[in-house]
């Protein structure tokens, strides 16, 4: 087991390293810069090309990303270009708004969908069942700002329950209430979302192991239904559940830059998209290599949680599993 | 707040006290009275201890906080290196300027400018000598003298900077210091802009002089809060980055006139929309600009005070004069008369009429309407006359081919790509009419749009395009446009993008800022004007606005409203204003 998460962990900064590599090369290849911002008469080029000189950025890409990873390998994940200011003073802030925008969605949505998707498969075509199906369609086919703008149309500034949008009222900064309060909203756009696939999920892993013959097996012993569900049948059924589970992991960094914007949330999914309109290479960089070493960890406790729910998987040189 | 509750104690209000609000009605310039009652009405549900049971509303309050909003971050307060709306919002309520601008655009030294008097500008009109007051004090508490002025204008001309201001004081041969408190200015030639030039922020020499000017951009002067020294009415507190500003009034604020409002929240949103909800809401108090699809649903919420009028900028298409940029290098736009018919094609007031929602005004030359340089009547104006557009085509050599009707002339079919910046409505609409309006008289467009980053860098910059829709936001009122259209500014490192080159107007250019006689200055400009709307490098589109909109809680007298016509218009005379809770 440690000889193969040693192996794994080496694999994955080499695949990291070579990530950074093509990420840096694609972001300097798009046309434009971090120094050309405004037009206005008599601002002419040779202003935006003086401030690049003098932010390095008139440097050849292969000094500029040696010069980038150099910072990396101490620690330092650089500045923004226009404004000189640490990116990790803007990065860390942004995933912590959005790990808790993302994972309280996420866990409402699992707390939901999950032991909902299992007992409709129990009860196929049944009312509940067709109601989740509804509400799946809806969540699937609903573009989230849309959707969001409606709640905050209805709930917000009509009848004025909830806050229209930001992380805290003004002046009630940190206050766990007020927050509360301002994810509920957000909260049922990005869950409603989330739940019709986890949902959908659940119900077709559950009905594929429920087909099974050892399940029949069991009926036939005449062991208790309730204990053929959630003995024999649920932990088999769990198993592709986590593997998506381990997937969707990065998306609770990545945010959800639509939803964000709706909701005013300052989070990574808003940032990003606003960075790399303004080109800010360094904080770009910043997020592909977060995202990236999220993606490594999920996958990697995808892999774990697979050795604990099924004692058939064997983690290392028996194992034939590798990544 | 609650819409209803709201409403009824608007009417219980006025139903008591209707009487004496009559002052207050005066700072609602674009919206019923019913809601200036409804201002003061606010008491009724908020918490405040301080709810002054409605003084008559004209008596300015102190304290209180105004929560004003935008949609994209500052880059840097550092004034020599403000190239963004955002930035210079913020400037407007922490720095002090040399002059500041009247309602009008006068260049004026008013209460809260730096200098004492108005420039005294000699004979030759060479040299410009500048008064400074005695009472000016950064925020630390040092004083603000002549070695700032001059530390200012130096590294802002100094190249390595890479500052906007080079192109302000590239024609100052010199700046010195006459005494702690004067400052004279010679040019290298005589340039009327410059008296614009000299409405400018001013940064502290004691805390700079050391910088190298190559390492101002990644100073913490301008992007750090702590470290940055101001000089206005309020100074900059906090910034969390992405989310908000927080202004505090400065209590050694050096001014005889002091601001009544306590703190200024400057809010960053995602988006325009996000913006309108939440003035909606009340969760900001000000915002500069609503879209204008959403000025309607501004108007019905009814508490909002909306400001429309056009503002000092215009759109317009430009044509590429540089035949590499054609199919077998014919250029398209070659012909006046082709030019001319295009101009006619074009439904403008229709634009203005149906995407502006009439906030616009037509222009046919570079300079706003109603400001001393518009030529007016002198300039051409071109009505929309698809049967006139078509006769000039036709005696500029284009006929019809009879398969699909567009034109054509010595073989060169007449088609080509419109650019215009994705993401921006209007000009997406504005694009559309284009491509409609000539489709109507044989002439096929393909509008095309582009990341605006990707876009400046790899066609406007190296004026690599066939036409283009944009706009120029003109930072001064001063009507001289040489660095645009003088063939003197041809890329890539002019912005005479469309490689336009008239030499009876590149000495007009030279003309009008050559002499600061305003009567003659008019009549060179009209004579500008004359030729460039006979000429056309561009197709002068309008003059546009943004609508400015203010919760219930904002206050001001009406000599004090914002000025839409004017750069940051929208916070004109803040010093003066106030909130009420």
């Amino acid at each position: 087991m440690t000889e193969y998460l040693i192996r794994r962990v080496l694999q994955s900064v080499l695949v990291i390293f070579l990530i950074t590599i093509l990420t840096f090369l694609l972001i300097h290849a798009a046309p434009g810069g971090p120094t050309q911002v405004m037009l206005s008469p008599g601002l002419t080029p040779e202003i935006f090309e003086q401030q690049a000189k003098n932010l390095g950025l008139d440097q050849p890409i292969p000094v500029q990303y040696v010069r980038w990873i150099g910072d990396l390998l101490q620690g330092d994940l650089g500045y923004t270009f226009k404004n000189h200011i640490a990116v990790s003073d803007l990065l860390w802030p942004r995933i912590g708004n959005t790990v808790i925008l993302m994972g309280a969605a996420w866990l409402v949505s699992l707390l939901i969908a999950i032991p909902w998707g299992i007992y409709n498969s129990t009860k196929v075509y049944g009312l509940s069942d067709q109601t989740a199906s509804f509400i799946s369609y809806l969540g699937f086919a609903m573009p989230t700002f849309w959707f969001g703008i409606l709640l905050q149309q209805w709930l917000s500034l009509k009848l004025d329950w909830f806050p229209l949008s930001d992380m805290y009222t003004r002046g009630k900064e940190g206050d766990i209430g007020d927050l509360f309060m301002h994810l509920v909203l957000p909260i049922t756009v990005l869950a409603l979302g989330f739940l019709a696939s986890y949902m959908k999920y659940a119900r077709a892993s559950m009905l594929e192991v429920l087909d099974q013959d050892y399940i029949r097996t069991a009926r036939a012993k005449g062991v208790k239904e309730r204990k053929v569900v959630f003995r024999h049948a649920l932990r088999n059924a769990l198993i592709p559940i986590i593997t998506i589970l381990g997937l969707d992991l990065p998306i609770l960094v990545g945010g959800a830059a639509l939803t964000e914007n709706v909701f005013n949330w300052p989070g990574m999914g808003r940032w990003f998209v606003e960075m790399a309109g303004a080109r800010e290479y360094s904080a770009l960089m910043a997020v592909t290599i977060v995202t990236a070493v999220i993606v490594v960890i999920g996958n990697l406790l995808a892999d774990i949680l697979y050795a604990v729910v099924d004692p058939r998987v064997k983690l290392g040189k028996q194992g034939g599993k590798t990544a | 707040m609650a819409k209803k509750r709201k409403w009824w104690s608007s009417l219980l209000v006025v139903s008591l006290v209707g009487v004496l609000f009559t002052g207050c009605s005066t700072n609602n310039t674009a919206s019923s009275p019913t809601n200036a009652p409804a201002a003061t009405a606010a008491p009724a549900e908020s918490t405040a201890p301080d709810a002054t049971e409605a003084p008559a509303a004209d008596a300015p309050v102190d304290g209180g906080t105004l929560v004003t909003s935008t949609f994209s971050d500052i880059v840097n307060l550092n004034p020599l290196l403000i190239n963004d709306t955002s930035s210079g919002d913020v400037a407007q309520f922490v720095f002090a300027k040399l002059y500041n601008l009247d309602r009008e655009g006068n260049v004026q030294a008013e209460d809260w400018s730096l200098a004492a008097e108005l420039p005294e500008i000699s004979e030759d009109g060479l040299t410009y000598t500048v008064k400074l007051k005695d009472t000016p004090k950064w925020s630390d508490g040092q004083p603000i003298t002549a070695d700032d002025v001059i530390y200012t204008i130096e590294t802002g001309k100094n190249p390595e900077t890479g500052s906007p201001l080079i192109s302000q004081y590239d024609k100052v041969k010199t700046v010195e210091k006459i005494d702690d408190h004067t400052v004279k200015f010679t040019l290298s030639q005589i340039y009327a802009p410059f008296l614009y030039a000299l409405v400018q922020e001013i940064v502290p020499a004691h805390i700079l002089k050391d910088v190298k000017p190559t390492e101002i951009q990644t100073n913490a002067y301008g992007t750090d809060p702590a470290k940055t020294v101001t000089s206005g009415p309020w100074k900059w507190t906090a910034w969390k980055q992405g989310e908000s500003h927080t202004l505090d009034a400065d209590p050694n604020y050096w001014g005889t006139v002091k601001p009544h409002i306590a703190q200024i929240v400057y809010k960053i949103y995602a988006d325009q929309n996000t913006e309108v909800q939440a003035i909606m809401k009340g969760d900001t108090d000000h915002i500069s600009a609503i879209p204008v699809t959403q000025v309607e649903a501004v108007k019905a919420d009814g508490d909002i005070d909306i400001i429309q009028k056009p503002g000092a900028q215009y759109e317009y298409v430009m044509f590429n004069f540089d035949g590499k940029n054609f199919p077998d290098n014919y250029g398209l736009f070659a012909g006046q008369k082709t030019r001319q018919a295009i101009a006619h094609a074009l439904n403008r007031q229709g634009m203005v009429d149906n995407i502006l929602k009439g906030v616009g005004a037509l222009m046919n030359a570079p300079f706003l309407p109603d400001t001393w340089a518009d030529p007016g009547e002198a300039a051409v104006n071109y009505d929309y006359n698809a049967e006139t557009a078509k006769k000039l085509l036709a005696e500029d050599g284009w006929v019809a081919d009879p398969k699909d009707g567009i034109l054509v002339k010595d073989g060169h079919r007449f088609s080509f790509e419109l650019q215009y910046n994705a993401g921006n409505s209007r000009r997406e609409q504005v694009a559309a009419v284009i491509q409609q309006n000539l489709k109507d008289v044989g002439i096929e467009v393909t509008p095309k749009a582009i990341d605006f980053a990707a876009w400046i860098d790899q066609n406007v910059t190296p004026g690599k395009f066939q036409a283009l829709l944009l706009a120029w936001s003109l930072n001064t009122p001063d009507p001289d446009a040489e660095s645009i259209f003088s063939s003197k500014y041809f890329p890539p490192a002019g912005q005479n993008s469309g490689w336009y080159k008239n030499e009876k107007l590149d000495q007009l250019w030279v003309d009008g800022y050559s002499t600061v006689d305003q009567a003659e200055r008019k009549e060179i400009y009209k004579e500008v004007g004359k030729e460039i709307s006979t000429d056309l490098p561009y197709v002068f589109l309008y003059q546009y606005g943004q609508a400015i909109g203010t919760g219930p809680r904002v206050h001001w007298a009406e000599e004090d409203a914002p000025e839409p016509s004017l750069g940051y218009g929208q916070f004109f005379h803040a010093i003066k204003w106030w909130v009420t809770d």
